[in-house]
């Protein structure tokens, strides 16, 4: 009964609100009513854009030594975060024969634990220091905590599961999967599809006013 | 065909009856004699079936109990493919059970009691004059993320480690063979996968703190005073003291030889035979267990054993009334520099509400 839930209903209403939702946040930001810049331009917006878009993955060389933590981490656990999502063997079969219908190259064993490492210990860092450090403490947020405590969940549940002997190990970390799957619209973790839009709009921003930064 | 029929004819008529005749009486001897010779009785309450030596048994003794070596020539190249059995694998296998797994609960739950035991009689760990609400800085963000980090690994780990040591035998009677079996499954996998966190962690732990730990003159008085326990008073210590300091070192290499044979034990495919894992096996539980018991005692020492020691690693700040007490000679420098902020400060700095307390008011 657990099982059919979980691998038939819960998943496909999981997948719908997260589509949903998503496409329903971006769409808020597309069509959000902003002021009209009658001012005179002093530079280029596209530029300004995109190279705000780049500039933004190298930290400023003024506050990179004190947020060496944040750096370090915030690649490993992103970076490895994202292998697995799309280079984990059991992942890029899942895709294959249950959404999308083709498949590529999964990475090997070995880089696959690699990157959960990668991933785990990033995300470790990260919320210990969001937690230690009194500033990041205060401007953190219940949901803040909820979206770290929620992703380290899933991805555990899901290496706990690699031996693949227990179904119920499996079921645990796609149940994991699709609360986050539900939680993820309305939560800080939209910002895995508006940093880049955020960045751009900053940047068009800065640009059309000759402001290098 | 008809030419057989023939001669079966003529034989019949001619010289078997005769022949019949004469083995008859032998028959009828042989058949009574039968159970008598054919082996040992049948009893009732024996089930029966064909009794007799396996044999291959000779085979199998003389491979593994002859004097001679016990590796052989074989066409498969891989470490130990010329061992047929290996002689150590049944003494680790019965050292593990009869001593690792028996002992290792009862030292655990020894430590846990004598703490408790403690805890009743001696109770807290008070400051004379108890907190002032003057703080100063004692560790950074870093040090105190890699202190957690190290934290958190170490107990998945050692949580996961003793499933795996002592499910069978513990969790199989609590929760079945099913549920220990999945715990057992996940245990292993997560286990193998957080070994190298930990190791990693300890390298920077070892980076950012060994200057601090390294021993120096008054450390041994801290010793001989049992650390404050014997006799009356604290006794003085530097920004560590001895206790500080050893249990540091403990981690240190002990956690180096906890992970070193951990990672001989996930990476068979690297040349060590099985005498190497079954050594790497024993140090990798004996020192887990060793580890564990004295991370037990030191979790209670850093929140309900010592009044004011959380707050070090919570914060990164402590009393300056509890530095006084246990590490004086680095209260003094923090005196003489002048690095002790009042509590209003600190609690500014931290977002917390200020407290309207007069003992907390003092200037630094």
């Amino acid at each position: 009964m657990i099982e059919y839930l979980i691998d038939g209903p819960l998943w496909y209403f999981s997948l719908a609100v997260f589509c949903i939702g998503v496409l329903w946040q971006l769409a808020r930001i597309v069509f959000a009513k902003s002021k009209t810049d009658l001012s005179v331009a002093r530079g280029s917006a596209s530029s300004g854009a995109i190279r705000n878009v780049f500039s933004r993955f190298v930290p400023h060389r003024e506050i990179a030594p004190h947020i060496g933590v944040q750096l370090v981490a915030g690649y490993m656990f992103h970076l490895g975060l994202f292998a697995l999502l799309f280079f984990a063997a059991p992942h890029v079969i899942f895709l294959e024969e249950n959404l999308l219908g083709f498949g590529w190259t999964p990475m090997p064993h070995w880089a696959f634990i690699v990157a959960s490492q990668f991933a785990f210990f990033g995300l470790i860092l990260l919320w210990l220091r969001r937690m230690l450090n009194s500033v990041s403490r205060l401007i953190s947020t219940l949901d803040d905590h909820v979206a770290t405590i929620l992703t380290f969940v899933v991805m555990l549940t899901g290496c706990l599961a690699l031996l693949k002997g227990h179904s119920e190990l499996r079921l645990l970390h796609r149940f994991t999967v699709e609360l986050l799957l539900i939680y993820f619209p309305f939560s800080c973790l939209m910002h895995t599809f508006t940093f880049i839009p955020s960045r751009a709009f900053t940047g068009a921003w800065f640009g059309r006013r000759g402001i290098d930064a | 065909m008809f030419a057989g029929f023939v001669l079966l004819d003529k034989l019949k008529s001619s010289i078997l009856p005769d022949v019949v005749k004469l083995i008859s009486p032998l028959l009828l001897v042989l058949l009574l004699t039968a159970p008598a010779t054919a082996g040992p009785p049948q009893r009732p309450d024996f089930p029966q079936g064909v009794s007799t030596t396996n044999p291959g048994s000779d085979l199998w003794r003389e491979v593994r109990q002859r004097d001679l070596p016990v590796t052989g020539i074989s066409q498969v190249k891989g470490v130990d493919s010329g061992v047929l059995i290996n002689v150590q694998g049944d003494r680790w296998a019965r050292f593990r059970i009869d001593n690792l797994v028996r002992h290792a609960p009862t030292v655990l739950i020894a430590v846990v009691l004598v703490l408790l035991a403690f805890y009743v009689l001696r109770g807290k760990v008070g400051i004379e004059g108890g907190l002032s609400g003057r703080m100063v800085h004692r560790f950074t963000d870093y040090e105190r993320i890699l202190h957690w980090c190290l934290a958190i690994v170490f107990l998945f780990l050692a949580i996961t480690g003793l499933i795996l040591l002592l499910g069978r035998t513990l969790m199989i009677p609590l929760f079945g063979h099913h549920l220990f079996s999945l715990m057992a499954s996940a245990s292993k996998e997560g286990h193998n996968l957080f070994g190298p966190i930990f190791l990693v962690s300890l390298m920077l732990m070892l980076v950012s703190f060994a200057r601090r730990n390294i021993y120096e003159k008054g450390d041994l008085t801290w010793l001989l005073k049992g650390g404050g326990f014997i006799g009356k008073g604290h006794v003085s210590g530097g920004f560590f003291n001895m206790g500080e300091k050893s249990w540091y070192w403990l981690v240190i290499l002990v956690g180096l030889a906890i992970s070193i044979s951990g990672l001989i034990l996930v990476l068979p495919n690297f040349g060590q035979g099985r005498v190497i894992m079954a050594v790497s096996h024993v140090v990798h539980v004996f020192g887990s267990i060793l580890l564990i018991a004295v991370a037990i005692g030191h979790m209670y020492l850093g929140s309900i054993g010592t009044e004011g020691s959380s707050e070090g690693m919570k914060s990164g700040y402590v009393d300056i009334n509890w530095a006084e007490a246990h590490h004086d000679r680095w209260a003094k420098t923090c005196h003489k520099n002048d690095e002790i902020i009042s509590a209003e400060e600190f609690a500014r700095l931290h977002g917390r509400p200020v407290e309207s307390n007069d003992s907390t008011t003092g200037a630094g």
